[in-house]
């Protein structure tokens, strides 16, 4: 299995290819951490995987509710944004343990606000602006 | 005389109210006064910490309504939606304290609630009538037929319109949440001093994503010829993307009157304390005659109080729960 992938794209339309190769290359490593700007296209990345895994509903930002669910064709999605999270405990304090060991995907935004609480293994996702709106995008496995 | 107790705990507030005969005789959310009585100091965020605020707030809520537990005649809790972890706390608190009076259990949805705060003071509107509930959480547009029968008739496929306040004020270099700072800003700027885009989105559906991305790029090409863009021109930035989200709003909800032929408008959510919105809408109720209706700001954001008004309208129905009840943190309007 390779460590790490790279992809650039300057059309949205291609976006769905890439949803679908993040999910074949997470595989089993199904919290996936989410790294890039403000407005680099984090939720719209996610909308587009949670497509790709059936999901029907809206999927919307939960940078206030912390953690958005939704039901995709084979489990449950959960969708976290640690935007406004002050520090670790407070991850503690809404419970993340019942939802990153729940075995399901977790989508994350905004890791850097958890850095010691992510799983031994993780993907990771990095999201950034090349040369007026193209994206780039790299995948990584995290193991310890 | 109905006694109800409410309990909020959905998101980060934890908060109780008692309602008598449909009057709301207390409101309290947890703060610093409501753990003097039992000591310790009050978290900020989230479920766990519910645990530390419930009984004190509920304490609080007795004495200031000045009645005594045996005079309560039910309880309504937020079931859903918002978090569980948080929502468990409510309801399992107003499960035992159902249990321990032997009085009936109400199950309230938190959505439907911030609009049936309405129904708290005087002018109420009637039915049916639209509402747009507007928070950090929350952008929609229901058509209320009555109490307990709403349609979710317009929703943002992305950010809320409080959030998209929150990340904008982020991007000018202002602390979370900075979508009350912006308010303040743009009191003192001019509204029409930069463009940004509309989004196009069909029916009466919102998108602020867009708008976000749009509003980084102005930033960054702004400061990229002047570094000092932000220190000059600070009050007409915010006036302009303030005056931006409002007309996103007002827009659609303009759209959800012509299409429904419904012209009374309530709003709801935290972000009705934004003065530009409230100025839209009081215009627009000059212009266009709509009836508009704006509840105390206390009423607006996470109460109890508008779970109480919810539960007693759902008391004199006789809508009650079993102890079997579980929160949902899912429950669409």
């Amino acid at each position: 299995m390779e460590d790490k992938k790279e992809f650039k794209i300057d059309n949205i339309e291609m976006l769905p290819e890439i949803a679908n190769a993040l999910l074949s290359f997470a595989g089993n490593n199904k919290v996936v951490i989410f790294n890039g700007d403000l407005g680099a296209g984090k939720t719209t990345f996610i909308k587009e995987i949670c497509r790709a895994l059936g999901v029907n509903e809206v999927v919307s930002s939960p940078t206030f509710s912390l953690v958005n669910q939704y039901d995709g064709e084979q489990s449950m999605i959960y969708h976290f944004d640690f935007y406004r999270l002050k520090n670790e405990m407070e991850a503690f304090d809404m419970g993340y343990e019942e939802y990153f060991f729940s075995g399901n995907y977790c989508f994350v935004e905004w890791p850097s606000k958890i850095p010691n609480l992510l799983p031994g293994q993780y993907t990771e996702v990095i999201i950034a602006e090349v040369d007026n709106g193209s994206r780039q995008f790299q995948f990584i496995q995290h193991k310890k | 005389m109905p006694v109800i107790l409410g309990i909020e705990s959905s998101c980060d507030e934890t908060s109780a109210s008692v309602c008598v005969d449909g009057h709301i005789l207390s409101n309290v959310i947890a703060n610093q006064t409501v753990h003097e009585a039992f000591g310790g100091v009050v978290p900020e965020l989230a479920s766990r910490v519910h645990q530390q605020n419930i009984i004190p707030a509920v304490h609080k809520a007795i004495i200031d309504a000045k009645v005594s537990k045996k005079d309560i005649n039910a309880v309504a809790f937020t079931r859903g939606p918002g978090l569980l972890g948080s929502l468990l706390v409510g309801t399992s608190f107003a499960k035992s304290f159902a249990l321990g009076l032997n009085i009936p259990l109400i199950d309230v949805n938190h959505m439907q609630a911030h609009i049936l705060a309405h129904f708290i003071d005087d002018p109420k509107p009637k039915f049916p009538f639209l509402c747009l509930t507007v928070s950090g959480g929350h952008t929609q547009i229901v058509k209320v037929n009555d109490y307990f029968d709403m349609e979710l008739i317009g929703q943002t496929t992305d950010d809320a319109a409080g959030e998209a306040f929150d990340k904008a004020a982020k991007m000018l270099g202002l602390p979370y949440p900075g979508g009350p700072l912006i308010d303040k800003y743009a009191k003192l700027g001019n509204p029409k001093a930069y463009q940004f885009p509309e989004p196009q989105i069909p029916g009466l559906d919102f998108s602020f994503s867009g708008l976000k991305t749009a509003f980084l790029y102005f930033v960054r090409d702004k400061q990229k010829v002047n570094p000092s863009f932000l220190e000059e021109h600070m009050a007409d930035v915010c006036a302009s993307i303030q005056h931006r989200i409002v007309t996103v709003l007002i827009n659609k909800v303009k759209k959800a009157v012509k299409e429904t032929g419904i012209d009374q408008v309530a709003i709801a959510g935290g972000v009705s304390a934004n003065s530009g919105l409230r100025d839209a809408l009081l215009e627009a109720e000059k212009k266009w005659k709509w009836k508009v209706f704006i509840p105390k700001f206390e009423y607006c954001t996470d109460n109890a109080a508008m779970i109480a008004i919810a539960g007693y309208h759902k008391y004199l129905k006789g809508e009650f729960v079993g102890q079997e009840v579980s929160p949902l943190a899912r429950w669409s309007v």
